[in-house]
């Protein structure tokens, strides 16, 4: 981790240096454990700021949307797919960005690893693949895998798709990964077991839109659920209105989700949101051999048709 | 999302289709009127305080 | 002076046992991996082994979202377009494990929803409809900053009823005559309180208050020119980072501010209140379409400024913060009320 913040800190400080773009988007240290910041820096002097560990999950292709600078960006395997899905729906230009890939070794989880200590944790450090956990009367050390985000632990493409710079060499990508399980048991449920299943799921979301608005996807200028005039959905906590804007939300995320797990990681109230787009992540690759963001090459497959699209469903 | 499978069709018809048209329309109605009014998806008054 | 009174733990029990004959009882349950407050059912304890609940108590008098009016479009009927009231259950409510914090949080809210001018039927009604048991925090989160907030972790104001868990038995201050009448309805007995046990208290306070090392500064901000502060260049770095949900706002116990909403159906509807957030484009969007807080950066000041600044100025009475942590804790993208506070309380234009 450490030589992959030198190496941050020395292109950064290059790329600032030389003019070859107004900031560099990246990450500072967070004011609490296993948080960090997202945060731009705009010169030499500042680069110093910058940091990386376990705890850079938030996607930082949000952070580009529509903006007009030349930017340098920190991005590590699913923040460079966002990247891509980003310049394909034309909310940045290719040649606006230096983009500085990071290989990933996941993401540990912050909500997973405070809930096995019942008071608040006070220091998180990390070493190779060991984390270590400090509190008022506890110390414990564990391993990095043990405890990473479940999108983490999932992940098959580790390693930035595209970049212009590199921070260190590639990683090893995760073999023989089983990514949809929990899908494939909701999909065995019956109608009214997966009506309960996602009540269940949904019952302690506050409408808070902190998934939506950590996703690099949720650009719209007015989301559905805030337009006034009409208004499509309620906008009180009454279950099915809450339904609708995550399922909603889901779909317009179809073909697009890299499954980074920013949504899950922000929701304050623990809710798994990467459920329902996973299953439509799923369903692009079984249906149209598809992953959201590994080229500039392809058009997405819900803009694109071809004459052997599958089509089982109409009758 | 828990709706039942029957609830919902899709069809492709041509505009010189009127009897297929016909057959979809009286399938997908005989079909929903067999599941029986929604019960799931459906809003009332809204389950606030 | 208050009475402090020993409890053993089984007596305790026994007695919130017998206050639901009284009251409707509320406290912190856990859900999952955290606690939040709702109603108990009979029989049914608060789970007091939590640091604090994810969300405030502020919901115990002001739901996130709440019916007000019904009304009919049928004109036929004589009562249509005419909003009648909603009836609720206003008979006492005793919220019992409510953190002092949550408790203070009341009464920063209160100045805007019961002052001489306005009048909230909905918040008051409510507000006094309760008999608020606190629970003092004898182990403060690293995130607390409660004692440089006005507020602290045995914080008295706004509470009826303070008990801290001393081992095998509870301490329990008793602050007002509602939280006399509760001990009564409890039958606990207040004849045995003591001296030695309001020393124990004190002991345990203190440790607690030692225990809290997050501070904050907050003795410039009344100097603090509003102009300068409103254009103060840290405003788009402080910004940078957020992603403009309303988990800070809604997690929050001080944060007031609601939307009014119809909702219809055919012929009947029902005009509701929902917990809204300065952190969303919408909240201020204007009918025309104009936004005068259409930025992000915008909206962010919007909300420091009001809890840090405003309020302030408006109310002569400290921060509208209560230093409960809550939105440290949660921002998903971590901005810091305290560094934020720090930054306006050091500026200089």
């Amino acid at each position: 981790m450490l030589a992959y913040i030198e190496k941050i800190k020395e292109i950064s400080r290059r790329l600032l240096q030389e003019g070859n773009v107004d900031m560099v988007i990246g990450f500072r240290r967070g004011t609490v454990p296993m948080m960090n910041e997202p945060c731009f820096v705009k010169t030499p002097e500042d680069v110093d700021n910058l940091v990386w560990d376990s705890n850079c999950g938030i996607n930082l292709a949000n952070y580009l949307t529509n903006r007009q600078e030349k930017i340098g960006i920190v991005a590590k395997g699913c923040d460079s797919r966002n990247i891509v899905t980003h310049i394909i729906e034309n909310k940045i230009k290719r040649d606006q960005l230096v983009i500085i890939g990071v290989p990933c070794k996941g993401m540990i989880d912050r909500h997973k690893i405070q809930a096995m200590f019942e008071t608040e944790i006070e220091h998180v450090t990390e070493l190779d693949d060991k984390i270590t956990i400090k509190g008022v009367g506890f110390e414990k050390t564990l391993e990095k895998k043990d405890v990473l985000q479940d999108n983490c632990a999932l992940c098959i493409h580790r390693n930035p798709v595209i970049h212009d710079e590199l921070v260190g060499d590639l990683v090893d990508e995760q073999k023989n990964i089983d990514r949809y399980k929990d899908i494939r048991n909701i999909e065995t449920l019956s109608p009214e077991e997966k009506w309960r299943y996602f009540d269940n799921l949904l019952s302690a979301c506050i409408r808070c839109y902190a998934c939506r608005n950590a996703c690099p996807l949720c650009y719209c200028p007015t989301c559905f659920v805030d337009e006034s005039r009409p208004q499509w959905v309620g906008k009180s906590i009454d279950p099915i209105d809450i339904r609708t804007f995550h399922f909603l939300r889901a779909y317009h995320c179809a073909g697009r989700c890299t499954d980074c797990g920013s949504c899950e990681r922000a929701c304050p109230m623990g809710i798994k949101v990467r459920l329902f787009t996973k299953k439509l992540e799923k369903d692009c690759l079984e249906l149209f051999d598809w992953e959201a963001g590994m080229t500039l090459e392809k058009r997405p497959p819900l803009d694109t048709y071809r004459p052997d699209d599958p089509d089982d469903f109409i009758k | 999302m828990g709706i039942e499978p029957g609830r919902l069709h899709f069809s492709w018809i041509s505009s010189a289709e009127s009897t297929k048209f016909v057959d979809v329309v009286n399938d997908v109605t005989a079909g929903v009127k067999a599941l029986g009014p929604n019960k799931t998806f459906l809003k009332t008054e809204a389950k606030v305080a | 002076m208050m009475k402090v009174i020993i409890i053993n733990k089984e007596e305790w029990t026994k007695g919130l046992e017998r206050l639901y004959d009284s009251f409707r009882l509320f406290g912190p349950v856990k859900q999952d991996e955290f606690h939040n407050f709702r109603q108990l059912t009979k029989g049914e304890l608060p789970d007091l082994k939590l640091l604090n609940t994810r969300l405030s108590a502020k919901s115990m008098v002001y739901p996130q979202s709440e019916k007000m009016f019904e009304f009919t479009l049928d004109e036929n009927r004589d009562e249509h377009h005419i909003l009648k009231e909603i009836r609720k259950d206003y008979s006492p409510q005793a919220v019992i494990g409510i953190r002092p914090c949550d408790a203070r949080a009341f009464l920063l809210v209160k100045a805007n929803f019961d002052t001489p001018e306005n009048k909230d039927p909905y918040w008051i009604k409510s507000y006094e409809s309760n008999t608020f048991i606190g629970y003092a925090c004898n182990t403060p989160c690293p995130t607390c900053f409660c004692t440089t907030a006005g507020c602290g972790p045995f914080h008295e104001q706004g509470l009826d009823l303070l008990f801290v868990d001393a081992g095998d038995h509870y301490l329990l201050k008793i602050l007002t005559q509602k939280g006399e009448n509760l001990i009564i309805a409890a039958g606990w007995s207040s004849k045995e309180h003591s001296d030695d046990a309001r020393q124990e208290m004190e002991t345990l306070r203190r440790a607690a208050e030692e225990k809290i090392t997050a501070r904050i500064s907050t003795d410039k901000l009344k100097d603090k020119k509003t102009t300068e502060l409103f254009e103060a260049l840290f405003w788009e770095e402080v910004a940078f980072a957020c992603i403009n949900c309303g988990t800070c706002t809604y997690v929050c116990p001080t944060c007031w501010c609601f939307d009014i909403q119809d909702e219809t159906l055919g012929l009947s509807g029902i005009r509701m209140r929902n917990w809204d957030s300065c952190m969303y484009p919408l909240f201020t969007v204007h009918g025309s379409g104009h936004n005068p807080r259409s930025t992000k950066m915008q909206r962010v000041r919007q909300r420091f400024m009001h809890k840090l600044k405003y309020y302030v100025d408006k109310y002569g009475d400290g921060i509208q913060c209560v230093g409960c942590g809550r939105c440290i804790r949660h921002c998903p993208v971590n901005i810091d009320i305290r560094k934020v506070c720090d930054l306006m309380n050091n500026f200089e234009a």
